[in-house]
């Protein structure tokens, strides 16, 4: 473990130099959740109301945290890199130390959010309060239960993704496929709860990653009850177990069709 | 005692083809064409303890292909290798730790870290303790006379001063093997020079193997005392350097003497 700690702190020094890079991004973050305060704002004009059993102020703060994950996760490292270290073959200058590839990507992830998340927690919690108002019914629990959920459901995301990537050995392009992930992600995932969604659908959703990579964490700060942490919990230790095994099985059948451009 | 054995050693890849222009794209999406060529056929030699072995070709010759074989990057289609005991395809990660590679044309270090940072990362990365990463440190940093840019950031350094440091990093956990790319392309003759020596050293200090690629006889006759060439993926000479006697300085011209004094028909270069 520890040479990916080692691996996760040079990335995270890397990191700190482009702060200021990061904090331009937080404009859109800002844009986007200013768009649906107002939107939330309107559709519950009525005091009192509760769509799909969410309260006005419920529903803007699910918003705010599944968007807050979305742009926070955000990496070159488990998109971009995985796929052009494998079309342009770097990962053979990478493969050759002894660690796991996938480790090393996944530690590098793990230092880019572990800068970016927070900076956009601290805008989504400033936000949140000054236009919406402190969450009813939040308290310790609801914290430390997002809290390990989004760490799990961060990592989740990272995993997800580099099996996306990891498609590079076998296609031109993996990025379509992440288009499609993060559109998923974001259109389904973070604008609405599951509970939006019609009766037959929620089911199906309950198995794609939106579970366990946005919804989890943010319903279990919106609304925390007991026996949905632990069922977030299992489906999210799943997911990961699940993941990492589909991670390792690609790598392991992709790394031997490797072609690395001039021998 | 053979620290690398390679038997038969072949690889083969498979290269899209596109005829020129729109039709040939449009056709390629439809009928994709690709063609097989063999970078490694049947390559078979062995290296002992201690050696220092130039192993050179023209371009698209094996070279690059061989030696990410024999460090298990490349999987072999056909063919035995061991390097130290370990077949490197299926413990890479194990013959990691007991290998160094250096590719010139690429840089292995983190350019944003000073040397220094990035020796304490390596030493971490093969999980050697802080106190002896120190120490080795030090070593290092006296061999390679790096102490003048130890502490400023490798994106900073000249690329003489960069490859110095990359192969310091090489060493830090004590190769038996030492695989060097063409360590010493783009240099200028005196940085050139150190380097050779630095080499020279390592191999006679800590006895470490060394398996070189370059295309710079320089490199070749005053670091290697035996000599292997191949061309189309397949061995043509295999010798030691006393036998061979270099009277022209490019690497062309060797080839072709050797095609000449083996009979063989002469490569296209």
């Amino acid at each position: 473990m520890r040479k990916y700690a080692v691996i996760y702190r040079s990335v995270f020094l890397e990191n700190l130099q482009y702060t200021m890079n990061i904090a331009l991004g937080l404009i859109s973050y800002f844009i986007f959740i200013f768009v649906f305060i107002n939107l939330w704002g309107y559709l519950y004009a009525e005091p009192g109301t509760r769509i799909a059993g969410y309260t006005r102020e419920q529903m803007i703060w699910y918003v705010m945290i599944t968007e807050m994950l979305w742009f926070g996760a955000r990496s070159g490292a488990v998109a971009g890199q995985v796929s052009a270290d494998i079309r342009g073959g770097n990962i053979a200058y990478l493969m050759n130390k002894p660690y796991h590839y996938t480790l090393y990507i996944l530690a590098r992830y793990t230092g880019e959010w572990s800068i970016r998340l927070p900076m956009y927690m601290a805008l989504a919690v400033a936000a949140g309060i000054m236009m919406v108002g402190k969450l009813p019914g939040f308290g310790l629990p609801a914290l430390l239960s997002s809290a390990v959920s989004i760490l799990l459901g961060v990592t989740i995301n990272g995993v997800f993704k580099i099996c996306i990537s990891l498609l590079s050995f076998w296609i031109e392009d993996a990025n379509p496929f992440q288009w499609l992930y993060d559109k998923l992600i974001l259109i389904v995932g973070t604008v609405f709860p599951i509970e939006i969604f019609p009766e037959a659908m929620r089911p199906f959703l309950k198995m794609t990653p939106i579970y366990t990579v946005c919804y989890g964490p943010a319903k279990l700060a919106v609304d925390f009850r007991m026996d949905q942490y632990l069922d977030i919990l299992l489906a999210q230790f799943l997911y990961l177990a699940a993941g990492c095994g589909l991670m390792f099985f690609i790598y392991e059948k992709g790394v031997k069709k490797l072609y690395v451009n001039g021998g | 005692m053979n620290v690398i054995e390679a038997e038969n050693l072949s690889k083969t890849f498979r290269v899209k083809q596109k005829e020129k222009g729109m039709k040939g794209s449009i056709r390629a999406v439809f009928k994709p064409k690709t063609e097989e060529i063999k970078a490694v056929n049947g390559v078979s030699f062995a290296v002992e303890e201690g050696e220092a072995l130039a192993f050179i070709g023209p371009n698209g010759a094996g070279k690059s292909t061989t030696i990410k074989m024999l460090t298990g990057i490349l999987y072999p289609d056909g063919g035995r290798v061991q390097v130290l005991g370990i077949d490197p395809t299926k413990k890479r990660k194990q013959l990691a730790y007991q290998i160094g590679t250096v590719f010139g044309q690429k840089e292995q270090l983190w350019t944003h870290l000073t040397p220094y940072d990035n020796f304490q990362f390596f030493g971490a990365i093969y999980d050697i303790p802080d106190r002896e990463t120190e120490k080795r440190i030090g070593e290092l940093t006296e061999i390679f006379e790096l102490s003048a840019f130890l502490n400023t950031p490798v994106r900073n350094l000249s690329l003489g001063q960069r490859i110095r440091c990359e192969i310091a990093a090489s060493l830090i956990h004590r190769p038996k093997v030492l695989f060097l790319d063409e360590p010493t392309i783009g240099l200028d003759p005196v940085v050139k020079e150190n380097i050779r020596f630095l080499i020279r050293q390592m191999n006679r200090e800590f006895h470490t193997t060394i398996f070189l690629t370059s295309h710079d006889i320089g490199d070749i006759e005053k670091l290697c005392r035996r000599v292997i060439i191949v061309n189309s993926g397949q061995i043509v000479l295999d010798d030691s350097m006393e036998h061979l006697k270099f009277a022209d300085a490019s690497l062309e011209d060797i080839i072709m003497r050797v095609y000449r004094e083996k009979g063989k028909e002469e490569p296209a270069l």
